[in-house]
């Protein structure tokens, strides 16, 4: 019989990893029992599952395809539009917020609080909140989403200029480049990649919350959605799912395909 | 051409290590020093000093009679060029923007933070990567060069700020022999040919005594050789690189005695 052994000093896992596991299973086992997460109750909801995906089983409602196209369309719009306002305030934003680029660790701080604030809630919340600022539309839809967008977009883009190796920044200034050349030339092209993948992730992050804010009337396809579920309009409900996952589908592919290609250079911003 | 002259400098880091302790020297214009000690001996921190990559606590480095302090760390860094052990280029960009990048300190303007440089630098970084022979490889993403082609690039990089000295932090230490002494040959020619004042740190003892006008051995942050190459005799060698060990027999010694 062979002995097995953990590499550590004593063969033993290390403590405070042990603890960290212990603890969280712990936790799960009593986080379960409060949400009442009951086996019964998951195994007999297979009934109602099934007799909803057989409603879906019909004719679409193809007078409907103009208007869906329309409302998709929209919700596309809104997530460009939410990002592309977000990217452009996100860099300096990400820059202020990052440790190592920030001009002083008082500003690095403030921007931290400020975009966890942005974070803290979601993009439906905002959306109430600026529908009953602006009035209904796509408008409060773009704001909140724009905001939240904000909020995690210049987090990721701080993070990943914080990993830029001190090499290259070194390089640049020790050339007496000033702040914002070693900005522009060491940090930005090393960091550029990471924020590709970033605002591709956030695109299809953001499209799919598009696709709900018309929950609260800020426009988009989500209206339609829960004006369909409400009337039982079925055949409408199943053109809607699959447009929708027709587009995140095939947003996915672009950016994986684009990911590539800037990670292994084919691709350059800058150069 | 620029002379340097060290004055009592001292650092100690936030982690109290003493890496320089009450150092002078001066070097010439125009020669080719070489400074030579274990790893530890305050080599970097003494040539990052230099450049003002490090802060001294206490003593003066002068270039050219201007004194390295916070007010003139732009027009310093300006004049005093860096190559690096691990070249320091910003690896996705091209050779050729890479190069530019040793022109930034003399292009304030916001055209420069558009990627926008004047011909004139152009055909600066270009008869750099002539000097350094890469003018074949100027639009190639630096990264997808060789080690020792990418320490050219450095090089290139560091004429192109037409410095009046380079300070090399043993810019061979990654690069095998053959580029090695590429390297050197390169800088030593231009400190020859462009009278340029080169200060490199190197870890091969026959590196330096091939190259140098001048060899500084340091150890625990204190000048204890200075001469031509040829005053560098190989007893002088084991003494430099032996202190280390030596201190460790002496605490065998002792451990021993109290045993």
């Amino acid at each position: 019989m062979q002995k097995w052994h953990w590499p550590t000093p004593n063969g033993l896992p290390p403590f405070h990893i042990s603890i960290v596991v212990i603890c969280s299973i712990l936790l799960l086992a009593l986080s379960a029992s409060m949400v009442e997460i009951s086996y019964n109750r998951i195994v007999n909801g297979w009934r109602p599952m099934v007799d909803f995906l057989g409603h879906l089983l019909v004719t679409p409602d193809w007078s409907y395809l103009g208007q869906l196209g329309a409302k998709m369309l929209e919700t596309v719009e809104m997530t460009v539009l939410a990002t592309a306002i977000a990217t452009i305030v996100s860099v300096p934003v990400g820059i202020l917020a990052a440790e190592n680029a920030s001009p002083h660790p008082f500003v690095y701080r403030i921007m931290r609080e400020v975009l966890s604030f942005a974070r803290a809630l979601p993009e439906l919340v905002w959306a109430l909140v600026f529908v009953s600022a602006v009035g209904l539309g796509p408008l409060p839809g773009v704001m909140a989403l724009a905001f939240v967008t904000v909020g995690f977009m210049a987090k990721f883009i701080a993070e990943s200029i914080e990993v830029v190796g001190k090499g290259a920044v070194e390089g640049i200034q020790s050339t007496g480049g000033g702040r914002l050349q070693t900005i522009m030339f060491a940090i930005m092209p090393q960091a550029l990649p990471d924020f590709a993948g970033t605002l591709l992730y956030i695109l299809d992050h953001n499209l799919r919350a598009a696709a709900i804010l018309g929950l609260v009337g800020a426009g988009g396809i989500g209206y339609d959605m829960v004006i369909s579920m409400r009337m039982f309009e079925y055949d409408r409900i199943i053109m809607i799912a699959i447009s929708i996952y027709l587009i995140v589908t095939l947003l996915d592919r672009l950016s994986d395909k684009l990911r590539k290609r800037i990670i292994h250079g084919k691709v350059n911003v800058i150069r | 051409m620029a002379s340097i002259k060290i004055n009592s400098l001292a650092k100690t880091y936030d982690n109290g290590f003493q890496a320089l302790q009450c150092l002078s020297l001066d070097i010439d214009p125009g020669s080719f020093t070489v400074i030579l000690g274990p790893s530890g001996a305050g080599k970097s921190t003494l040539l990052r000093t230099i450049n003002g990559l490090e802060t001294a606590t206490s003593g003066t480095v002068c270039v050219s009679n201007l004194q390295v302090n916070k007010q003139n760390l732009k027009s310093i860094r300006e004049h005093v060029a860096m190559v690096f052990q691990q070249f320091n280029l910003v690896s996705r960009l091209s050779v050729m923007t890479n190069v530019l990048t040793g022109r930034l300190a003399k292009r304030h303007s916001l055209l420069s933070l558009l990627y926008l440089f004047p011909k004139e630098d152009y055909a600066i970084a270009l008869k750099a990567l002539e000097r350094v022979g890469l003018e074949e490889k100027v639009w190639h993403r630096a990264d997808k060069l060789s080690g020792g082609q990418q320490q050219r690039v450095g090089i290139a990089r560091a004429l192109a700020q037409e410095p009046l000295a380079i300070i090399a932090d043993e810019p061979v230490a990654s690069l095998d022999p053959r580029s090695s002494k590429e390297v050197l040959t390169l800088l030593r020619d231009i400190c020859r040919e462009m009278n340029i004042t080169v200060v490199a740190s190197l870890h091969q003892v026959d590196f330096a005594r091939e190259y140098a006008d001048r060899i500084i051995g340091m150890n625990a942050g204190r000048i204890v050789f200075d001469g031509p190459p040829s005053a560098f005799t190989s007893s002088q060698e084991i003494s430099l690189y032996q202190h280390e060990t030596m201190e460790v027999k002496e605490d065998a010694k002792m451990a021993l005695a109290y045993a």
